[in-house]
Order: C-alpha cells, then structure tokens, then sequence
C-alpha cells in the first residue's frame, strides 16, 4: 500500500519536475532565438515652421524653398543626391531612373526607369509620364511665372524622347557637365498626368488636398493642406503605400507640418513641447541659447544659402569699378556674422560656398574692414572726408532674409568707419524688394541665393543674371568671364574648380557683386528625433526622420 | 519789487486748484509729473546719453545690467540705458504731431459743422461716425502703408483716426451751448457766428479738447508701438522704444529680459501719464463725485 | 417714435455710412505706393507682359469702371479676386473670420466680465486703496504692449508650467465639425460651439485650452474700459434718490447694488461693448500674430505687402460692415431698453 503511494507520488514529481524543465528549456530556446528587437518609432511626429508655400506645389511654377520641399516629400525626380555626402559627380544615385547614360559630347542623356513605380492612384509611372512633365511646363509657361526651370529648360533642354516604355533620352542645347545635378532638383519632379493638366497649373483648393499636387509618387501623400486668410496653416503627409521602397521609407509614417507666425512663437512652442521639430527659422540667438538646453537638440548642417551685396551700375559712381571695389573693401564679414549671426554664418570671399568644388578666397584679396583702400579708391573719384560719398542702402524688411535689418546697420557702420561714406538706409517688404530690383531703383542693395540644384554653375551665374543689369559685361573681363562660364559649364570634372577659380578672381577686379557670408542652416529637435540629415544639398528629407519611443 | 514770498503766493494758488480738488487734482499732477520727466528726459538725451544709441557693438552682446551698462546691451551691443533714453523721441514726435493735425483738422470741422448744421452737419457726423466706429488699428495699419515709412506718416494715419473724436466732443458742446439763452441772447442782438463761436463756444470746449488729447497721445504711443511692431515703422538705424519692444521680443526666450522690460516700462510710463491727466482732468471738469 | 421706425432709421442710416467706406477705401487704395502689377513678376518683363497683366487684374479699365464694377459686385457677395493668386477674397475672408470671432468673443467676455467685477469693487470701495489700485490696475493693463503680455502668459503657462499650449486652435487633427446629421451639416467655425454641436466634450475642453491665453491676453488689455465705465456709472447711480430710498427701507446692500443701482449702469456698458467690439477687432491683429492664432490678423498686413488692392478693399469694407451691424444691434437693444434716446 505504501510502496503504490511513494511511487505515484515520485511520478508525480518527475511529471512536475519534467513539465517544468520542458517549458523553461522551451522558454529559453525561444528567447534565445527570438530576433533582436528593433526600434519602436513614432507613429506621428510634429514639424514646426514659419515658412509656407509661396504660390502652388506645381514643379512647372514652383520656386520657392517651402514649395520645392514638400513637393520632394511627394514626389520623384529620375535622380537624387545622397543624403550625407558632397553632392560630388559620385553622388548621385537612382530615384526614378535606375541607371543612366552620356553621350560625349554631354548632350544626350539616356536614363532607364525603375519599373514598377506607382502614382499614388495605383497606375505606373512610364516615360511617356516623364516627357509630359517636361513638355507641359513650356505649355504653361508665361512670363508672369516664378519659374527657374523654365529659364533653364528654354537654353539648355532640347527635347525629350521616349524611346522605350521605360527609357527616356534628353537632348541638350549645349554640352552640360552637371545636368544630373540639375534633374535632381525639384524642377524636374515628375508629375501625374491625372492631376496635372497639360496647359494650366495645380493650384491650391480649399479643402481638396489631393487636387492641390500632381508629384505623387514619392513617399508621402500630401492628405492636408489647410489655408486660413490666404496663409498655409497646416499641412499633412502620410506614408505612400504605392511607394516604390515603402517598407524603408518613410520611417515615421505621418508628418503635421504646423506654421508659426515668426520664430520666436516657433520657438516657445518648441520649448512648451508642442512640436518635435523645429525648422527653418530660428533666430541666431534663440540657436546659440538652445545649445545649452538640455531637453533638446540642435543640429548644425553645411551652408549653401549665401547673401551678396549688388551695386546699381547705371547710378553714378557705381558704373566705376573703383567705387564698388571701395565699398566692397569696406566691408567687414567677420563682425557681421559674429554679431548678427553669432558665428552661425561664415565669410564668403568667393561667389561659391565653402563645401562646393570651385570655391576660392578671391575676395580676400580686397581686405575685410580695409578702410585704407576704401578711402584711396574713392579719393581717386573725388571723394573725402568733406565730400563724402552718399550712398542708398536698401534692406528687405519682411523677413525673407534672415535678419536684414541688422545686418544693413552693420553693413552702414562698416561703410561709415572709413570716413568717407555716408550711408542713408531704405526697408521695403519682400514684393517690393524684387520688383524695386527688377525696376533697378535700389543703389546697393543685400540679396541673397539658394541653390536650384548643386553645382558651381548654379552659383557663378549670379554674376551674369540679367536682372542685375551689368554693365561689366561689355567689358574685356566681363568677357573673358563670361566665356570661362560657359566653359566650365561643360569642361571636365577636373578642370572645372580651375574655371570657377579664375572667374571669381576677375570678379574680384570688377566687383560687380559682393559675396559677404554663407547661412548654415540649424534644426532644433526633441531629444528622441533621429535621422536628421542636413547636407549641402540643403534637402529636408522627412523621410528619414525618425522619433523613438520609450 | 517781487519778493520770494509773493511769488510763490502766485503760484500755489494755481497748485491748490489741483491738489485741492482731491483724487482727480492729483492724478492730473502726477500724470504731468511722468509725462514731463520723460519729454525733458528725451530732449536733453543727446547731451547725457553715455553712447551714441546707434553705434553697435559697444559693449558684448546681450549683456544683463551691470556697472559698465545699467541697463545691459542688446543683441547688437548696443547701450540700452541710451537707447531708452533716446529713444522715446520718434514716439513723442509722432504722438505730437498727430495731435496737432487732429486739433487742426477737427477741432475746425467740429465747430463749423454743427454750428452751421443741417445738411453739412448731417454728412460731416455721418463720415466721422464711419470712422470712429471703425478699428482703429486697421486703419492705422492700412494708411501707414498707404504713405509709406516715416515720422509724419505715421502721425497722419493715427490723426485719421482720432479726429472724429475731437469732431464728437466739439459738436456735442457746441450743439448744447447754440441753445443756450445766452447765446441765442447774443444772436439776437447781432453778434456774428465767428464771434460766437470764438468768444462762446471755443473756450467752453477747449477743457474737452485737452482731455480728448491726452488720451489721443497715449494711444498714439500704443498704435506707433504696434506698428513699429508690424514693419511699418522708422528705419532700423533710427533708435526707437518700439523697435526694442520687437528685438526684446525676440530676445527674452534667451533670458535678456532687459532688452524688453525698460523701454517697455517706458512706454507704459508714458502712455500712463497722459492718461492719468486725461482721467483727471475729465474728472475735475464733470465732477460728479463729491461725496 | 416707436421702436420699429428706430430700427428702420438707423439701418437706414446704415447703408451710406458702408457706402462712404467703401470709396474712401476704393480711392485710398489707389494711393498705394508702388505699382500691384509688377509685384507679379519674378524678372522683369516685357511691356506687352505687363499691360496683359494689367489686364487680368483689371487695372486697365477706367477708375470709374473699376469702381463700378467693384460695387456691384459687393451688392451680389462678391468681394472680388485677390490680385495675388486670384483666388476669391471673400472665401479667404470668410476662412478666417470664426477664428477671429471666437478669439473677440471670449475676450469680450473677460474684458466685461473681469471689467463689471472690478468695476463694482472700485465703486463700493470708493477713494479706498482698492479703488485705486484697481483704477491703477486698468490704466496700466491698456498701456502693456499686447505682445509683450502675450508672451509673458506663454512663457509662463506654456514653458515653465507646460499647462497650456503657446499656440495654434487646436491640437492638429481635433477640429471639430459641428452637428452632422445625415446630410444636414451645421458648423459655426466656432470651435468651442462646434465641439459642443457635435458632443464631443474632449474637443471642448481642447478649444478652450488653446483659447485661453490669447483671450486672456487681450481681454486684460481692454478691461480697463470697462473697470472705469462701470466705477463711474455706478457711483453715478448709487447716489441716485431710489437707491437712497431702497437703503432707507432696509433692502440688504447685496440687493440694492445689483438688484437696482448696477442694472441702470448695465446700459451704457451694452453701448460701451458696441465701441469696444472694433477695438477689439483692431487688437486681435496683434494676438493673433503672438499665439499664431488662424485668423484674419495678419491678413490685412500681409495683403498690403503685395499690393492686393481688391484683398484690402475687402477686408476693410467686411470690417466696416461688420462693426456697422454690431453697432446697430447695440443701438437697437439699447433703444429697446431705455425708450428716452428713440425720441
């Protein structure tokens, strides 16, 4: 009787023991091969901004920072430049296009499509979609238009050939060493046929976010565009399924984009925890400050935005290369980004900034604060301390430069530390501005410059802008200039930064336009945001922005 | 031959009318008190000011109080004890000027509208009344922009809008003093209409004129702030309250409180004076409250 | 007379005063510096550009024409295209209107409010140190610049305490809707009406959050009014013979303040809410510029940078009429209650 009881009571335990061992051992194999676990984003992150869109997110008319941005969050371009790296020839890689061809002589661009990649309505995206992008923006052009690429397309682009369902072939007017830079822009998006008409523009519609874009086969969809009294209030971006790599990208799946009045309300709200992230724009002071606070995060990217002063050449004496090569001798770079910028911008000597291929130190030659050749050069004019030389200088007052106020009081000090200048200051609001340029009314004046696309070319020919009416140009070195321009437009890679090089140093003689500093271009984020590349390339790809959880 | 004492027996008489009057009189001194201070304050700024208010980078940027700047510096490095004390000047000159267009533009039209009457009067009080019901900010803005930056610009656009009050309170007592027995007394006897308008009417109504215009210039102050503060202003490098106000925004995120509180404490001052002599004086002339 | 020729006479009356707005702002406009129709243009363009720009704005034709034109088009609805992008000014208008409404309305009622309250403490108190302070208390209120009080609340409420959001309506996402009922879609543009329409007690509560510190803000600005006007109204009518008469009979102070002397200094308050609604309308443009509120406050401001000649008409003239109409309601109520001003 005992023995029966011990025994079943011994089995008992083995059965226990047994079963135990059983799921720990099952337990433990499974959590040893369970895959690493990876990181949790957030499902929803908050972008704050004061910028909005200047007129549509139509690539044929677009032109403005904000408009190009979001239409590169929708949409494609056949290439695109790598996030991180130089923007050099190496760099570009596939987007639309999966490979592609030159000819030699740097006229005929072939470039074979991805297959496969869809509009956000599920249908392909083939060449015949390619080349009616290109041809509807000569359609639509007029001369009212905000247009880069139209300007462009007219003196460089041919045609466009479809030779193939996925094969597209570019013929230029003229050999181009950097026309992938150029298709990387935001210009060249291809579009929708469905959304975008052949002979007018995609514009805005209250309410109906869809009807508002035709770039839409990038990895958002534009679902939210919200305009109150005429300005952007907030927008929505949400993961593209139809996206040709969605399961990479976009890495945070919905993106509100809410507008701010100025940056110091952007500021506060960064500060209140009421947005993620926060950029474009912050003031210099407001950066520097938040670099010590530990509840967020700044990130610093390569500047590419440049600011210039332009001199009126048919307003005497500035049609005398003396005159602007005294004033351009005057200035003093170092204390106007050390004081208005806080060390957050840097001196340019060179049209071309610092990071590019082709950027030099020309403008050095002409001395920082050098009041002795500023005072020797107009005392050549008849020009001194009891004629001073009365000069207008103009400043946009709307915000569309960062602090240009400030930045006219220092250029006046500058000017007036030689002693021999007298310096009357003018404000008008951004409109104004550009049409007071257009009109040529303004005797100096600040302007600034971001890149259509990277590359030197796009930087060099500011000095040949016609709206800056140089009378240089006639001139043997604004010759010589101007054929070294066209030159280095399609020379070898090898040779081009020479090319540049040796324009910047004619300018320098000439001085039709001043180079003064470079913008670096800051992002204040929560302290959990990730991925945020800020190259120069200037591109603000949400898509690989990412919050973690926890 | 004046002596000391006889003198001062002149004075005083004028001072108990105020101080004797209690509450109101009182108001009235202090406010004059505030708003002389700073009038002689800003006149005589160019000879006390330690730095020129204009020149940058005289000290470091955004500096606290200290010994060196008792009021610290900006982000420009600019002194901000003489800015405050320079820069009140294009407020003053703006609220000055838009009283002096608003008494020469109104105060006529008041007279001669309701004097004359009928349908003169009729539109005059139907085109003040659309004004004066209108916002006063909108039409500030909208004007200023309209003539563009400047001193008398911004004088112009705020006058616009004040001059239907001084149209209101001059037509208001010209109305009742037309009726008055007196008056009439005097028409009857074949006194002229700008004879009774300025030996009658006029000094009855300049006491409301002078409350209107008080309160006149402390708004004008307020407004030439806000639009300093929209971009309508002076030029960057003209020192200016309002234009501290707009930076010290900026700025006091970052803690430089400094930049903003003293010539924010300025304009309040201000703006208080005028509007305690013009409380006080409404008060001293319709008293009320004798209790 | 009666009551109905009352309103008769002064909505009559109504009509010239707009009408006299309206071309004051047609011919004003004008006067603009700088021609609206080479704002359009990125570079500058050929003549033949131009004048076809000129075209399309409608710049071309007569002034007569153009002001013409202009009025009937206001007598059909129509407030005109804006010269910016053409799209229909009355629409931006009426976009952004329910936000400045809402943010007046609120401000409204704390500047009331908070102006009665102190007003009746002040009067009680009279020539006391709470009197003074108080009176103290509303200059100064009205002399703070709004943003510098504005930002003051944010910095508070928003990044120290982290209580209250520093800007925007609402949480992205939580507009409400208002009342959907099959097809019937009722919505005011007023979010906290809206919430309600819809029962949704959370979105209420979100609406008030984002609406309380730029109502705050310039509701204490304007309070001052307020505080003075009743002080004075009511000292005025506590003297008064019937108050005197119901003290002498015994009525508790309670009754007598509020239950006779205040309701006869309410009147002038109502006619008072009437002048300061355009105040407060001119205020809201800078609160709105300070909380990023979406409103009409900038729009003004921004329409004058590009020369939007038919956008500021419209926005001026929808200015005009909608403080014309407030103050003919607050003309009518205040008929309707005090028959002595229909004579």
């Amino acid at each position: 009787m005992s023995f029966s009881r011990k025994a079943k009571g011994i089995s008992t335990t083995a059965i226990v023991v047994l079963l135990v061992l059983l799921v720990v051992g099952g337990g433990l194999y499974w959590y040893l091969t369970l895959p690493p676990p990876g990181p949790v984003y957030k499902d929803t992150l908050i972008w704050g901004t004061t910028d909005s869109v200047e007129n549509t997110l139509d690539p044929s008319q677009a032109y403005d920072f904000f408009g190009w941005c979001i239409i590169q969050q929708t949409g494609l371009t056949l290439v695109e430049i790598r996030p991180g790296s130089e923007a050099g020839p190496e760099d570009i890689i596939p987007a639309l296009a999966t490979d592609w061809t030159v000819s030699d002589d740097m006229m005929t661009w072939t470039f074979n499509l991805r297959q496969g990649v869809e509009f956000e309505d599920g249908t392909e995206v083939t060449a015949d979609d390619v080349k009616y992008s290109f041809d509807r923006a000569y359609v639509i052009y007029d001369e009212t238009s905000f247009q880069v690429g139209m300007g462009t397309f007219e003196v460089l682009i041919d045609s466009v050939e479809v030779t193939d369902t996925y094969q597209v072939v570019f013929h230029l007017m003229v050999p181009c060493a950097y026309f992938l830079q150029y298709v990387a822009c935001q210009a060249f998006a291809v579009v929708n046929p469905e959304y975008a008409a052949y002979d007018s523009l995609t514009e805005y519609v209250a309410g109906d976010a869809r009807a508002s874009y035709a770039t839409d086969c990038g990895r958002y969809k534009l679902t939210k565009w919200e305009r109150v009294a005429g300005k952007d209030v907030e927008m929505r971006l949400e993961a593209n399924p139809n996206y040709w790599n969605a399961d990479e990208e976009p890495k945070t799946k919905n993106i509100i984009i809410k507008m701010y009045t100025d940056p110091t309300a952007l500021r506060l709200a960064l500060e209140a925890g009421d947005v993620d992230i926060a950029f474009r724009h912050l003031t210099a002071t407001d950066i520097l400050d938040l670099q010590d606070n530990p509840a967020v995060k700044v990130w610093g990217g390569k500047g590419a935005a440049i600011q210039y002063m332009i001199f009126q050449e048919h307003m005497p004496p500035f049609d005398d290369a003396r005159a602007r090569r005294a004033l351009a001798a005057a200035l003093d770079r170092e204390a106007v980004c050390t004081t208005v910028f806080l060390g957050q911008a840097k001196p340019l000597y060179s049209i071309i900034p610092e990071g590019m291929l082709g950027h030099t130190e020309a403008f050095k030659a002409l001395g920082d604060a050098n009041v002795e050749l500023t005072r020797s050069l107009l005392a050549e004019l008849g020009y001194d301390e009891d004629n001073k030389l009365a000069v207008d200088l103009w400043y946009e007052s709307s915000g569309h430069y960062p602090q240009s106020p400030e930045q006219a009081l220092m250029y006046k000090e500058a000017f007036e530390a030689s002693g021999v200048i007298e310096v009357t200051l003018y404000a008008a609001d951004w409109p104004s501005y550009r049409a007071n340029r257009n009109a040529e009314i303004m005797e100096v004046y600040i302007y600034g410059w971001y890149p259509d696309y990277i590359d030197p070319d796009n930087y060099a020919w500011l000095y040949f802008a016609s709206w800056l009416h140089h009378n240089y140009i006639e001139t043997a070195n604004g010759q010589a200039m101007e054929a070294l321009w066209a030159q280095a437009g399609s020379a070898p890679a090898a040779d081009r930064p020479g090319l540049y090089a040796q324009i910047d140093d004619l300018a320098v003689q000439d001085c039709p336009v001043v180079p003064i500093f470079s913008i670096t271009p800051y992002a204040v984020t929560k302290p959990n945001v990730g991925g945020v590349v800020m190259d120069i390339t200037q591109s603000w790809r949400l898509w690989l922005i990412y919050a973690t959880v926890g | 031959m004046e002596t000391e004492r006889g003198l001062r027996t002149r004075m005083l008489p004028g001072l108990t009318v105020l101080t004797g009057r209690g509450l109101a009189g009182w108001m009235v001194i202090v406010g004059l008190a505030i708003v002389l201070s700073i009038v002689v304050m800003t006149l005589i700024s160019p000879w006390i000011s330690p730095y020129d208010p204009s020149a940058l980078n005289v000290g470091p940027l955004r500096s606290p109080p200290n010994g060196e700047f008792p009021m610290g510096t900006n982000h420009m490095g600019q002194d901000m004890l003489s800015r405050v004390l320079c820069g009140g000047s294009i407020m003053i000159h703006v609220a000055v000027l838009s009283v002096l267009f608003c008494l020469t533009i109104g105060v006529p039209i008041g007279l001669l509208s309701s004097y004359v009457g009928g349908s003169l009067d009729k539109m005059c009080s139907l085109i003040m009344d659309s004004i004066y019901a209108f916002p006063g900010m909108v039409l500030a803005i909208t004007i200023s922009a309209m003539l563009g930056r400047g001193v008398v610009n911004m004088a112009l656009s705020i006058a616009v809008v004040y001059i239907p009050s001084y149209f209101r309170i001059v037509r208001s007592h010209v109305l009742t003093i037309k009726e008055l027995p007196y008056t009439v007394a005097a028409r009857s006897i074949g006194a002229k209409g700008d004879t009774i308008l300025f030996r009658y009417i006029l000094p009855n109504v300049v006491p409301s004129i002078v409350s209107v215009a008080t309160v006149n210039f402390a708004d004008a102050i307020l407004t030439a702030a806000g639009l300093t503060f929209v971009g309508l202003g002076v030029t960057k490098d003209i020192p200016d309250w309002g234009w501290d106000l707009t930076d010290g925004r900026t700025l006091l995120p970052s803690g430089a409180w400094w930049v903003i509180t003293f010539p924010g404490i300025m304009i309040v001052l201000l703006a208080l004076g005028f509007t305690l002599i013009g409380e006080g004086l409404s008060e001293l002339l319709n008293p009320r409250l004798e209790q | 007379m009666g009551l109905r020729s009352y309103i008769a006479t002064r909505a009559l009356l109504t009509i010239p005063m707009i009408m006299l707005l309206l071309s004051f702002v047609f011919l004003i406009v004008r006067v603009l510096p700088g021609d609206p129709v080479l704002l359009h243009f990125e570079k500058a363009a050929s003549p033949e550009t131009i004048e076809l720009m000129r075209q399309r704005l409608g710049l071309d034709k007569p002034l007569l024409d153009q002001y013409f034109e202009y009025l009937v088009g206001l007598t059909q609805g129509d407030l005109g295209k804006s010269m910016q992008d053409f799209s229909p000014v009355g629409q931006q208008i009426f976009s952004g209107f329910p936000a400045t409404l809402e943010l007046t309305i609120y401000a409204m009622i704390i500047a009331v409010g908070l102006g009665i309250f102190l007003g009746v403490r002040s009067s009680q108190s009279y020539n006391s140190l709470q009197d003074h302070s108080i009176r103290i208390f509303g200059i100064v209120m009205y002399a703070i610049p709004i943003f510098f009080l504005g930002m003051i609340f944010q910095m508070i409420f928003g990044v120290f305490l982290r209580w209250l959001p520093t800007g925007g309506r609402i949480y992205p996402g939580m507009e409400p809707h208002g009342l959907k009922i099959g097809d019937l879609h009722i919505s005011t543009g007023l979010y906290t009406i809206d919430s309600l329409l819809e029962g949704n007690v959370f979105k209420f509560v979100q609406a008030l959050r984002y609406l309380f510190l730029p109502s705050l803000t310039l509701g204490l600005v304007l309070c001052g009014v307020f505080i003075r006007l009743t002080r004075s109204n009511m000292l005025e009518t506590l003297r008064l013979d019937f108050v005197t008469a119901a003290r002498a009979r015994g009525l508790k102070e309670k009754t007598v303040l509020y239950g006779y002397a205040f309701r006869n200094a309410f009147l002038p308050v109502l006619t008072m809410m009437g002048l300061q609604f355009a105040v407060l309308l001119g205020g809201a443009i800078l609160t709105e510029s300070t909380f990023s509120w979406p409103g009409l406050g900038r729009y003004l401001v921004d329409r004058i940078n590009f020369r939007d000649y038919t956008a500021i008409q419209g926005d001026v003239v929808f200015f005009g009429i909608l403080v014309a109409m407030v103050s003919l309601v607050v003309d009518v109520l205040y008929a309707y209650l005090d028959p002595r001003i229909r004579l």
